[in-house]
């Protein structure tokens, strides 16, 4: 009896429209609850504001987005696949934070003959042989982001490095892509707890250590811990610290004044000199207050895509949209977006620094251009 | 109903069982009818939440052996059910596809493992009790964490298994499958609760010195539920990861322990029909209370915790035996000599 | 491999083991006298943090920050003991659990709609951001040793509170026979009502003293929540001299496993090996300390029941 009271709450609550053709669905999935929810709302923010850039329109045509909260756990994720598959019938599904999450849902999706776009996570596999032509990645390839930093110190002279990641797939991919550029001597190689929050041991170990550089891979809450610890130790005075996807948008409110000087590599930052993106951080800033990190460029990025891909193509069907996307040059906050043949993106890979800007608040800024077009190693792997 | 004389035969106690749990048998009934009501709204993803509604059900039903009539409290089973997960992954991965191995395979290291575990956790009892298995279940969680060849924490996609020629693709078969399976699970669980064994564990949980002026060891007991109930959760693991096509160590975290705990008191402790009842209500609470605050709150949305928090801090005050003590207090009873069982 | 190194990380695993006391003490005498399963106790070192930082944001001092604080979470726990905890206490251990677990939650979504989901600013006072030479050429942060100053001090006060008090009798007699010490004429709910409010402030105060280093966000307290059941079990249930030893066992083993371990596994076994078990073995080593005392001493290290 409460079963059917409360499958019938359901047919209500979650109503499917009929298909018509001249609407575009889209179901954009991220985690909006629990600890992590910072991140999925920042992306949220960015797709209502790349909707309402283009007129409530995705390509021409009545757009309607659907937005659904992973819990980030994989097999509420893969539940929420299906029903946007079956019931709300989207035409794309993009999103999508962590990798365990997109290798969970993938394959369905896929295999429904949807879209799916990636706006943030990019594990190897995707890129490599578990490759599907229905998917895209409008945000990296793992390994990028860490072999540009390994360039970087390998160019600039840097004669040995200490390493500190997490202890997890993603943390040992960073330094994995970062060894496949830089050359040097590794002098530490450190991987930490995933999820601790006190790393005066490791700075102890490194400071005894003394190598001129430093780079971590250390996201969400533990780069806030890091970098705040590294500063209150006064390690600069040890070691110059470089950074991947651990000083950001997100963690820059917490740490303020403690992360400038710190440098990272990134595919985009906000000072980015192209119309797209300036028009989306100044609105951005106007309407949240702050600046938009580079999980809600992805996202902005992902409904650009969408526009075009269904602008070009004058459809919504999975076939006509991703011939357009795997062709490129998709406008994008980073410019022009080439797509390789995996279709993951090849763009440019800089190399940022947290500065102050002229209201006083700390922001990252562009110093130099690591890679231009670069392209992930996996793509020769791939073969739909 | 019985003479009192008569001994009770296999039949005798079947029908007793059966009799007793009439909320399980109906619970059991709506799971095979289901896919009628998803076929009329066209709804075929409501066949996923059915069919994950059954696999934590199962699993919970396993752990409310072990805890609801065995008094252990564990929080360590969701480390079984990702045994039972990974036993179809790591197959796969060196091309063994049979199902029928899988379960085999399964089973058997959960059976030797739960004997391991519960041998050495047995020798506390208590809240050391419960920290000493989430112990056991951590380690096993930053062991698989670790094993890269098995994708570490980014997991494993696998493909469902091949069952005597079935394609578990098709739709509703793997539906079946494990409506199947969970029948005889709970079946099975029907049948031991109101055997000797099953009556000689509730009597180690409300007085273990009593069973052992017996004679009895109830040492011996309870390490027999444990493994039994560590067993059922890696049975429901392999269907689980069969219906994701995936596997991850998030699986076995802690928290997830946690969760088959709520399910299970959310249901009713120590009756065979609660964790399945929990198990509808949890799952549906997740899924629909999002969905009703989007309907009258929706700036708090992603807030729903704070509803669900204090429910479950409610549930505990005012619920007596859970959801199914509810049932049992508020349904009419046949006859004063036949005691309800769930 | 230097001794000033090995001491510095000594520093660094009393200063982790001190924190853990705090949190655990207060935890232990819940569970010890009230027999009650209090898996919210992490809220309540959330709520400490948030109140020094926020009253320190507000009032640009970090020792007011302090000050306001502990009331607060005094205030906080006794509030929570008066309204529900006290329900509980008839209850078994798994409606506890459920009950608590719940709490978690509500504390945790109540602090994500009043201060959102991002980390708060929080930095070290001017006063303490400097360094004390422990030894010739080792800077240790002013700071941490101030936090391990605190601490030790806190648990000899604690200690003296416990043995030398009238107070401190009740609650030790309250430790090892709840039943006798209310037949004994003693107001027990008015004896665990303080004891709750206590222990929160406890834990608040090592949230207050976490706050200036670490991230201060909502679920912030849930990883010391483990950890200190762990210092409590391996210590005890209801002795606080065995939370004590536990707590700086544990912060030890755990800070010295983590970064001596990879190096002592590449003595016996290859580079590879070493770096994929090492963090592994590390992150497990916790548990298997309390999984292996447990199987020697089932009831922890220094049991008070008898």
């Amino acid at each position: 009896m409460k079963k059917i009271i409360l499958t019938l709450i359901a047919a209500m609550a979650v109503s499917a429209s009929p298909a018509l053709s001249d609407t575009v669905k889209v179901g954009y999935m991220t985690t909006l609850s629990g600890g992590a929810g910072i991140i999925g709302t920042q992306m949220k923010n960015a797709v209502e504001l790349a909707l309402e850039h283009k007129g409530g329109k995705l390509g021409g045509k009545d757009a309607e987005i659907i937005f659904v909260d992973d819990q980030r756990k994989p097999d509420v994720a893969k539940q929420l696949a299906n029903r946007l598959i079956k019931s709300d019938r989207v035409d794309v599904i993009a999103g999508v934070i962590w990798s365990n999450l997109l290798m969970a849902i993938h394959k369905p999706v896929t295999r429904a003959d949807t879209l799916l776009i990636s706006s943030n996570a990019g594990p190897s596999p995707l890129a490599g042989e578990e490759c599907h032509e229905n998917f895209f990645s409008l945000s990296w390839q793992n390994d990028q982001t860490p072999e540009a930093m390994g360039k970087y110190m390998q160019d600039s002279g840097v004669k040995s490095v200490y390493l500190i990641a997490p202890n997890y797939q993603a943390g040992k991919d960073m330094l994995v892509g970062f060894k496949r550029q830089y050359k040097g001597e590794i002098v530490g190689e450190v991987y930490t707890k995933l999820g601790q929050t006190d790393f005066q041991a490791e700075l102890s170990a490194l400071r005894a250590a003394a190598p001129p550089a430093t780079m971590i891979f250390q996201p969400g809450g533990m780069g806030i811990n890091f970098v705040k610890q590294w500063n209150q130790a006064g390690m600069d005075q040890v070691s110059k610290l470089h950074t991947v996807f651990s000083v950001d948008a997100v963690s820059l409110p917490a740490l303020q004044d403690s992360a400038l000087g710190t440098v990272s590599t990134q595919t985009w930052s906000p000072d980015l000199d192209n119309a797209i993106n300036k028009k989306f951080v100044a609105d951005y800033k106007a309407r949240y207050g702050a600046y938009p990190s580079y999980y809600a460029a992805q996202a902005y990025d992902s409904i650009m895509a969408i526009d075009y891909a269904v602008g070009q193509s004058g459809s919504t069907k999975a076939a006509d949209m991703r011939a357009v996307l795997a062709a490129g040059n998709i406008p994008t906050t980073r410019g022009p977006l080439k797509m390789n043949s995996n279709h993951f993106p090849i763009q440019n890979i800089y190399l940022r620094e947290a500065v102050k800007d002229e209201d006083g608040v700390v922001t990252t800024k562009i110093i130099s251009t690591v890679f231009t077009d670069h392209a992930d190693s996996y793509a020769a792997s791939c073969k739909f | 109903m019985t003479h009192p004389a008569r001994k009770p035969t296999l039949i005798r106690l079947f029908i007793d069982s059966v009799m007793a749990h009439r909320l399980l048998w109906a619970l059991l009934g709506l799971f095979a009818l289901f896919p009628i009501v998803t076929i009329i709204f066209d709804q075929p993803f409501w066949n996923d939440i059915a069919m994950r509604i059954m696999v934590l059900g199962m699993a919970a039903m396993g752990l409310n052996l072990a805890l609801g009539y065995g008094g252990m409290v564990s929080f360590g089973h969701a480390a079984f059910i990702g045994i039972g997960a990974y036993s179809v992954g790591i197959c796969d991965y060196y091309g063994l596809t049979n199902g029928w191995a899988h379960f085999a395979i399964s089973m058997a290291v959960c059976a030797g493992l739960g004997l391991v575990i519960g041998i050495l956790s047995l020798r506390t009892s208590g809240i050391y009790f419960i920290m000493i298995t989430l112990a056991f279940a951590q380690m096993l969680f930053f062991l698989f964490v670790s094993l890269e060849t098995f994708g570490g924490d980014d997991g494993m996609s696998i493909d469902r298994a091949d069952f005597l020629m079935i394609d578990l693709y098709e739709p509703l078969r793997l539906y079946f499958l494990i409506w199947l399976v969970l029948v005889i699970v709970a079946s099975f669980l029907m049948f031991i609760v109101h055997s000797r064994f099953g009556v000689t564990l509730r009597g180690i949980k409300s007085n273990e010195q009593r069973i052992e002026a017996m004679g009895l060891t109830p040492l011996h007991y309870k390490i027999t539920a444990y493994v039994i109930s560590a067993v059922i959760c890696g049975i429901a693991g392999t269907l689980f990861a069969n219906w994701q096509e995936y596997v991850s160590p998030d699986i076995m975290h802690w928290t997830r322990s946690g969760e088959l705990m709520i399910i299970i008191i959310l249901g009713g402790l120590g009756t065979v029909a609660g964790p399945l009842l929990g198990a509808i209500v949890f799952l549906l609470l997740e899924e629909f209370l999002p969905e009703l605050l989007h309907l009258f709150a929706p700036a708090y949305a992603e807030n729903w915790m704070i509803i669900f928090g204090p429910l479950l801090v409610v549930v505990v005050l005012f619920g007596r035996g859970g959801i199914s003590g509810l049932i049992t207090t508020y349904m009419p009873k046949k006859s004063d000599q036949q005691v309800r069982h769930d | 491999m230097t001794f000033s190194l090995i001491l510095e990380q000594a520093f660094n695993g009393l200063q982790a083991g001190v924190t853990l006391f705090l949190v655990a003490a207060g935890l232990t005498l819940i569970l010890g006298i009230m027999d009650f399963v209090f898996l919210a106790h992490g809220a309540q070192v959330m709520i400490g943090a948030y109140a020094a930082t926020a009253i320190s944001l507000a009032t640009g001092s970090f020792y007011l920050g302090i000050l306001g604080a502990i009331p607060v979470t005094f205030v906080c726990g006794y509030l929570l003991e008066f309204l529900i905890i006290r329900h509980l206490y008839r209850r078994d251990h798994m409606d506890q659990v459920l009950a608590t677990f719940g709490l978690i939650l509500f504390f945790n979504e109540m602090i994500r709609i009043g201060f959102g989901p991002a980390a708060l600013f929080s930095d070290l006072p001017t006063s303490l951001s400097g360094f004390v030479e422990i030894l010739p050429d080792v800077p240790y942060p002013t700071y941490r040793l101030a936090v391990i100053v605190v601490g030790l001090l806190l648990a000899i006060g604690i200690h003296l509170f416990v043995s030398r008090t009238k107070l401190g009798a009740m609650v030790r007699a309250g430790a090892s026979n709840p039943d006798m010490t209310a037949a004994l004429g003693i107001n027990i709910s008015i004896l665990f009502r303080f004891i709750f409010a206590t222990g929160a402030c406890l834990a608040g105060i090592a949230g207050m003293a976490l706050a200036p280093i670490t991230a201060v966000q909502p679920g912030m307290g849930e990883p010391l929540l483990i950890l200190s059941l762990v210092v409590i079990i391996i210590g005890g249930i209801g002795s606080v001299r065995g939370a004590f030893i536990a707590a700086i066992l544990v912060g030890l083993v755990d800070t010295l496993g983590r970064v001596f371990l990879p190096a002592m596994l590449r003595l016996v076994m290859d580079q590879s090996a070493a770096d994929g078990a090492g963090p592994a073995l590390a992150s497990m080593l916790v548990y298997i300390l309390m999984a292996v005392v447990l199987v020697f001493r089932p009831t922890g290290l220094f049991p008070v029941k008898g």
